[in-house]
């Protein structure tokens, strides 16, 4: 026999209990009215009335009624002239009669809904507290273990349910907990967790019903073995769409801290790594330096010998330069130390720096006219520019002009290096920011890591500006920066 | 005659090795040590007339030796440094340097800077005004002191030379490039950190209140004055 009819006989049992007590009450006190205290029909009305009402309140409406009735017939038959007889001579005791049991069930329904919202209350308090220890269970979930399983176990303990199965959609995974079996839900869980849909089976006590977050379902819950009312269940799928939620960022900030930290590692080992690089190439560069400044007048070959080691050694350390900002950049450390700027001396101070690789060529500025200030990272836009500065030199013929040229254009600065190089192709053009790639025509010219337009894009990234190509007019590349202007700061 | 005596202060022996051959064939007496505690007990009892120290050591740092050696002498400091962001330069300056170099450097520049760093600024145009007056103190240019409220400070040689130029001609902007030219060499002109630097530690020194400056005056963009006191 299913546990669900076995509760059915209990209470068809216990109501006829009840009826049948109320009845022998009311006749107890009929004796007690009529034979005992001999009182009259008055009193005998209010002793019906109060043990209705006691009754009433202690087990409800139906055995009120039940009461009521008896009452009345027991009052007619022995308190009401002709006595002993259901008849009734005098109109007025119609009235009396009747007002008795319109008294009496009124009573009895008000008595009831009180108690009935008492025991609503009740109810609602447990509820309550069940929704409170779920919250704080949720608040503290053990991080060892799947959140949503964690969940699913104190759901069922906490609400006492027979069974209770949990579907997060995300994970695509169903946890079930609770000392019983769910009967087969799986197919109601999917259909509820993807529709919204709310299933209740009253003859197997089960409801299935969605999870929602923001409007937008996210699971699904089946619960069985005990009921909740509307706003509970409400509220405890509020509590399991939350708590799912928190774990899952929870478990995206873990994720993300691990790969920042990672990633910190990865560049403070690159940074050791080239400061150990750049030791020894100090005291080859000192040496190849000192030999070719000697003042000595050396054999040809052995000049061109030093000079082969002194070249090396330079484009080492600016291999070992680059691979250390594009472990700082990578490493998320661009933090930009923005100062309002003269792009003029900014250029100057750029150029200044590419020295030995600028000698024999013709390098033009063109500054526009009024040139508001910028307001940048002076250092990090230096080594943007020198980086496509770097590329223009590398890129085109040596006796072929390279302009930088600064404007304002709306409400930006814009920067731009142009050559009378080859130019670079269409489908080329975003490529060329790609890391460690090289060009086509210049594979075998040597000198570049490939890193570095990937850095100047980065830092001008950074400054929340791009970096355009496009054909130089007239033959050749034009690299543009697009700078963001200092806006109402004062020049310091 | 040695063009001058030179402290090379570097853990690494190659450095080292490279650093005496090079500076000896250069006509300076070399001597070295491996870490700052060496280099200060070796100023203590030799004399000097510059360190080349190494930023990145084990033990007592580039930076921590710097102060030190600052504290008890003006003798010229060169930082040799690894790392060239702006952050990095200033630390080596604000420690006390007169100047660095980055690592790795041709020989050709360190010796520029190095015989900058050697050269003493000539001696101010105006001779007669010896004594400068400023807000509660004075500037003796002869014995290189200043006096503030009863305090009296030392300038080591290139803040001298930077007071020096800037108060001989009072009430005159004078350029970044023309200061640095005139200080350091004809070699610089764009580092404006080093006037940065070298004018903070000069407020330090001489102005009542650092944060507001009345006798070293920033004139943005173009260079630096000084405001006798009336």
């Amino acid at each position: 026999m299913s546990p669900f009819l076995q509760l059915r006989q209990f209470r068809l049992a216990t109501l006829s209990l009840r009826l049948l007590s109320s009845l022998v009450l009311i006749s107890l006190t009929t004796v007690a009215c009529f034979r005992v205290l001999r009182v009259n029909e008055t009193t005998a009305g209010f002793g019906y009335l109060l043990c209705v009402l006691a009754i009433a309140a202690a087990w409800g409406l139906v055995e009120a009624i039940a009461a009521s009735i008896a009452a009345m017939l027991f009052f007619n038959y022995y308190f009401l002239p002709p006595i002993r007889t259901f008849t009734i001579s005098d109109p007025q005791n119609w009235v009396a009669l009747f007002a008795f049991l319109f008294v009496s069930i009124t009573a009895s329904q008000l008595s009831d809904r009180a108690k009935r919202q008492a025991g609503e209350t009740q109810i609602q308090q447990i509820e309550m507290e069940k929704l409170y220890t779920l919250g704080r269970a949720i608040l503290l979930i053990d991080t060892a273990q799947p959140p949503a399983r964690s969940i699913t176990h104190q759901i069922a303990r906490i609400f006492g349910f027979s069974a209770f199965v949990l579907y997060d959609r995300s994970a695509g995974a169903v946890y079930q907990s609770g000392p019983e079996d769910m009967p087969d839900v799986n197919e109601k869980l999917r259909e509820a967790a993807l529709q919204g849909t709310l299933f209740v089976d009253e003859a197997l006590q089960l409801t299935v019903m969605a999870i929602q977050l923001g409007g937008q379902p996210i699971g699904s819950m089946a619960l069985r073995g005990s009921s909740l009312s509307d706003t509970a269940l409400q509220s405890l799928s509020n509590l399991v769409a939350v708590g799912l939620e928190k774990a899952r960022s929870q478990e995206a900030a873990n994720r993300a801290e691990a790969a920042r930290q990672s990633q910190e590692l990865k560049s403070t080992l690159l940074d050791a790594i080239a400061h150990e690089f750049k030791t020894p190439l100090t005291s080859i560069k000192a040496a190849s330096t000192s030999l070719l400044s000697s003042g000595v007048r050396l054999p040809d070959e052995k000049q061109e010998l030093i000079t082969i080691i002194d070249e090396e050694a330079d484009r080492m350390a600016r291999l070992v330069t680059e691979a250390l900002q594009m472990a700082r950049i990578e490493g998320g450390q661009l933090k930009l130390n923005r100062t309002v700027t003269s792009m003029p001396a900014l250029v100057e101070e750029t150029l200044s720096q590419l020295r030995p690789l600028t000698e024999g060529r013709s390098i033009k500025t063109e500054f526009a006219g009024d040139l508001p200030p910028a307001d940048l990272d002076i250092e990090l836009v230096e080594l943007a520019l020198l980086q496509i500065l770097d590329n223009a030199l590398k890129y085109s013929p040596p006796s072929a002009e390279i302009t930088v040229k600064v404007q304002a254009a709306r409400g930006r600065l814009v920067l731009s290096v142009l050559d009378r190089g080859p130019g670079i192709a269409e489908e080329e053009r975003q490529k060329v920011f790609e890391k460690f790639y090289r060009g086509n025509r210049n594979r075998d010219s040597g000198g570049g890591s490939g890193m570095g337009l990937t850095i100047a894009q980065e830092i001008v990234k950074a400054h929340g500006g791009e970096i355009i190509v496009k054909d130089n007019p007239g033959g050749g590349s034009d690299f543009s920066m697009f700078l963001p202007l200092a806006v109402e700061k004062t020049v310091r | 005659m040695s063009a001058g005596r030179i402290l090379v202060v570097d853990d690494d022996p190659q450095i080292r090795r490279v650093m005496r051959a090079t500076l000896v064939s250069g006509g300076y007496e070399v001597s070295d040590a491996r870490a700052g505690e060496e280099a200060i007990e070796k100023l203590r009892t030799e004399p000097f007339d510059l360190v080349l120290l190494d930023v990145n050591m084990p033990g007592m740092g580039g930076t921590e030796a710097c102060q030190a050696i600052r504290a008890s002498t003006d003798i010229a400091i060169i930082m040799l440094t690894v790392r060239n962001t702006e952050k990095d330069k200033v630390a080596a300056l604000d420690a006390g340097a007169d100047d660095y170099v980055t690592k790795p450097f041709g020989m050709p520049e360190l010796l520029a800077r190095i015989r900058a760093a050697l050269r003493r600024a000539p001696a101010p145009e105006n001779t007669a005004a010896e004594h400068i007056r400023i807000s509660g103190g004075e500037i003796d240019l002869a014995s290189r002191q200043v006096t503030l409220r009863g305090r009296s400070w030392r300038l080591t040689p290139k803040e001298f030379s930077l007071l020096s130029y800037l108060v001989s001609r009072p009430g005159k902007t004078i350029s970044h490039r023309e200061l640095l030219q005139a200080v350091w060499g004809p070699d610089y002109g764009e580092e404006l950190e080093y006037l940065r630097v070298f004018m903070n530690r000069l407020r330090k020194k001489i102005e009542p209140d650092p944060s507001k400056p009345r006798h070293l005056i920033t004139d943005a963009w173009s260079g630096y004055r000084f405001t006798p006191s009336k």
